[in-house]
């Protein structure tokens, strides 16, 4: 495979995204901001709560998990469904799908530039931020390298929802619509909002037989586990490969079979 | 030159309102996507803060119901914001694009004309669910009626709505001075939702940045307390009608000030 | 009557960044920044009378945006006066823009999703138009073009021919004094263009609209302009009615020629023939621009046929675009 082609089109995405210096001073006072806000909220909801641990986990726990979710966040939104929703609008995709290399590979390398930008504005910072303020709660062993590897697939997993979302768009004009129904779903039941630990019964069997807790829940657990055992780090990140397998097997027939049916209308 | 009042202000708008409308009805589909999403918004905040509160009862001596109170209130508080103002989104394209010239040559206010294009309609159904979660928690609350209340209410309500399209003025102006204002103005609208929860849980500095700097405490907090604690209402929240006023001043001053400063992209 | 818009001494500079090149100067410019004046606009003067319709001209970025952002007050000089029908347009911008027009060749002004009618009762509206001068014009527009078809016709199902009719039928729905067009033909279709030229000449005509027109189309210029003026990098080169431009360039001829043999080598043997005039080709013809000051075309004719077999002449007088051409090439006219 020609690495070369993918990697010209990261470092542009990279020269693209420095050139807004303003905006990255705001992405990052933004996050501390929004950190601080998570920090006093759950302080007080702890102190009211009376306990130390709820549902497993103390007011440190939760408050890496949130934190990191959001800086995840900032990391993994890649507004791919607002982007190809327009280039379906506009008629450009035409001239995307013109290029050389298949769209779905295409955009995602697009992409990949402003990750590793987002990756030392947002995520870098935040997470040295919040290790530094709860002292030790994140230690540093190989629970760091499971949560790599989880996040690195959690990308490909939001990256194949999201691909599939922008599929729709193909169908009707909403963008807005549905890529704001995706958020919603994607963020409550993953476990970004509030910690998948916290959700009720019922509801928490199934949320653990859908993709989504593998975006945020599965890396973020196993980052927290100091002291893991290989039993449950084997079945996390195999779940977790088995979402990526079916959901990028999923993603690419929709796109392939949605995009006959344009080509037959004439699209 | 006739004299422009408010009445062909109101005149205008009502016209433009009318023909915006029936062309939103020639998107059917979109039309109904865009609304289902927005229930789910609305669904989604309420699973979070109903997931949040069954682990906890109160937050700060502030107990559910009288959280739920806050809640609608920042619902409804923040209808007006959604629904008239919500091009400010699209400022930023045109700025970019340098299609905002379009807005400049017309003998009318420039801010009304921008803002007047578009309507959102979908911001009525957070207004229906904010009433509804308001009244529930009324009820709930046991707080008796009287017009003096639904009076008091009416006004903290427009008040609340002041401050947030003031922030949201200030932020989609900043696309006047920086390029890719786009974070800003995500920032502001994800910090409102933060804006639903007692100020009290904050420590001093950030109680006067959330009063002063980012006025989020008057979207729900001191507006609500008129209601909620009758007996300590803070001399802030009888001046909060002026400082909404004031905001709302402000931020206008400043996104006509950006409009005329901009010049153009050169061709 | 004093003129309808007086230009004096105009001149506007903006500050632009220097950016670095590669990923190594992208990081710099997040650190440090480095900005350059750029004079857009330099001592630029003109008066225009009510009524005429000038033809502004010049390649792209000379300044002619620029230039008409100032006079409908969008844009503050940074020096100089503009008085536009007696405003100055920047401070009261809301008064200027009741007494203008303005089209900006693809950018529509109209509602995207309205039918073109129900923009036209919208700027009816916004304008405070009187139901009987909104009758008139309308009847006025059904003489000049066909707009049923237009009427409830949603702009953004138009075509982009009709779009910018649209356009300039709403830009002169209000019986401004004053209409600038910003390349209103760019794009189009040669008999759209022919449309465009009619419905601006009449329009013009009938109600005495003074008509400001930038183009890069010279087929604009001959159907419409009495006067042209030619702005570049910021300067103006030249004011005056385009019968003076073409007088003052009236001696110069162009001879077409189709010869046998390879056109290049040709090209550059015929230029050594004749160096005093310039010598090029297109696809079909040799053309031998002859200064008939310099050189009789008769001359630089039989000197050729000595060393070349004509298969095919013709003889050209300059068209509007060569003289504007030699304009932008040779600086001041």
């Amino acid at each position: 495979m020609n690495l070369k082609k993918y990697t010209t089109l990261t470092r542009a995405g990279i020269m693209e995204s420095l050139q807004f210096r303003l905006s990255s001073l705001v992405i990052v006072v933004g996050n501390l901001l929004y950190l601080i806000v998570v920090y006093f909220l759950w302080k007080a909801i702890y102190a009211s709560a009376g306990t130390e641990v709820v549902n497993g986990m103390t007011f440190y726990d939760t408050l890496i998990y949130l934190v990191l979710a959001t800086a995840l966040f900032g990391f993994m939104e890649m507004y791919v469904v607002w982007d190809i929703g327009r280039s379906i609008q506009s008629g450009k995709i035409v001239l995307d799908l013109l290029k050389p290399m298949e769209y779905r590979k295409y955009m995602f390398w697009s992409y990949s530039g402003s990750f590793v930008t987002q990756f030392f504005f947002t995520f870098l910072p935040t997470f040295l931020v919040v290790a530094a303020v709860t002292k030790g709660t994140i230690s540093f062993g190989f629970n760091l390298l499971f949560f790599v590897l989880a996040v690195a697939m959690a990308v490909s997993i939001n990256y194949s929802i999201d691909f599939i979302v922008a599929t729709i768009c193909l169908y009707t004009e909403s963008i807005w619509g549905i890529n704001i129904m995706k958020q919603v779903i994607v963020l409550l039941l993953s476990g970004a909002t509030i910690p998948l630990a916290f959700f009720p019964e019922p509801l928490h069997t199934i949320v653990s037989y859908l993709p989504f807790q593998s975006i945020y829940h599965t890396p973020l657990m196993l980052l927290l586990d100091g002291n893991p055992q290989p039993k449950d780090v084997v079945t996390a990140l195999c779940t977790q490969l088995f979402w990526v397998i079916v959901m990028t097997v999923i993603s690419k027939l929709f796109w392939k079979v949605s995009l006959r049916q344009i080509t037959v209308n004439g699209g | 030159m006739k004299r422009k009042g408010l009445r062909f202000y109101l005149r205008i708008y009502r016209k433009i309102l009318a023909q915006d409308l029936k062309s939103k009805m020639s998107y059917r589909a979109d039309f109904i996507i865009s609304t289902v999403g927005m229930i789910f918004t609305n669904i989604a905040g309420f699973i979070s803060f109903w997931i949040l509160f069954r682990n906890f009862p109160s937050i700060n001596g502030w107990n559910y119901y009288e959280i739920l109170f806050l809640y609608g209130f920042s619902l409804i508080s923040l209808t007006p914001v959604q629904c008239l103002f919500d091009n400010n989104w699209s400022l930023r394209m045109y700025v970019y694009s340098g299609d905002f010239i379009k807005y400049c040559f017309r003998p009318i206010n420039l801010f009304f004309y921008f803002q007047s294009e578009v309507f959102d309609v979908k911001g009525l159904g957070q207004l229906a669910f904010g009433i509804g979660t308001l009244v529930f928690a009324w009820c709930k609350l046991g707080l008796g009626f009287s017009v003096l209340m639904l009076l008091k209410v009416i006004i903290f309500l427009i008040t609340a709505s002041l401050v947030m399209i003031a922030l949201q003025n200030a932020a989609a102006a900043s696309c006047f001075w920086i390029q890719n204002s786009f974070y800003i103005l995500d920032f502001v609208t994800k910090f409102k939702d933060y804006a639903r929860y007692p100020i009290t849980i904050f420590s001093p500095v950030f109680r006067f940045i959330f009063t002063f700097l980012m006025p989020i405490a008057f979207i729900a907090y001191y507006p609500s307390l008129v209601i909620l604690r009758p007996d300590a209402v803070p001399v802030l929240t009888w001046l909060s009608p002026l400082l909404g006023c004031g905001f709302f001043w402000l931020s206008y001053k400043l996104w006509m000030f950006g409009a005329l400063k901009y010049s153009g992209t050169g061709s | 009557m004093a003129p309808i818009i007086q230009i004096q001494n105009v001149t506007k500079e903006f500050k632009v960044l220097n950016r670095r090149e590669g990923l190594k100067g992208s990081l710099k410019d997040l650190f440090s920044r480095d900005y350059k004046i750029v004079r857009a606009v330099d001592h630029v003067s003109m008066s225009i009378e009510q009524g005429e319709i000038v033809g502004y001209l010049g390649p792209n970025g000379a300044g002619k945006s620029t230039t008409i952002k100032m006079m409908t007050g969008v844009l503050e000089p940074s020096s100089g006066e503009i008085l536009v029908n007696g405003n100055v347009p920047y401070k009261n911008r809301a008064k200027n823009a009741q007494e203008i027009g303005v089209v900006f060749g693809q950018r529509t002004q109209l509602w995207w999703a309205l039918p073109l009618v129900e923009s036209l009762k919208l700027l009816k509206d916004i304008y405070q138009i009187s139901d009987k001068d909104y009758d008139e014009m309308l009847s006025l527009y059904r003489s000049l073009v066909d707009i049923e078809e237009l009427l409830h016709k949603p702009v953004r199902q138009m075509s982009l021919g009709q779009r910018t009719l649209s356009d300039i039928l709403a830009a002169f729905l209000h019986n401004p004094k004053i209409v600038f067009l910003d390349e209103p033909t760019i794009g189009l279709d040669v008999s759209m263009k022919a449309k465009i030229r009619t419905l601006i000449h009449a329009l013009n005509q009938k109600k005495k609209t003074t008509v400001i027109l930038t183009t890069h189309d010279m087929g604009d210029v001959d159907a419409l302009c009495q006067r042209i003026v030619i702005i570049d990098k910021g300067k103006m080169l030249y004011d005056n009615d385009i019968e003076h431009l073409k007088r003052f360039f009236g001696s110069y001829r162009t001879l077409k020629l189709r010869l046998s043999g390879s056109r290049d080598e040709l090209v550059e043997q015929i230029q050594k023939e004749i160096p005093e005039c310039s010598v090029s080709s297109d696809e079909e013809w040799i053309s031998v621009l002859v200064d008939e000051e310099k050189a009789k075309v008769m001359d630089v004719l039989s000197r050729l046929q000595q060393h070349h077999k004509i298969r095919d002449m013709k003889l050209e007088e300059i068209s509007t675009e060569d003289v504007i051409k030699k304009i932008y090439e040779e600086g001041t006219a």
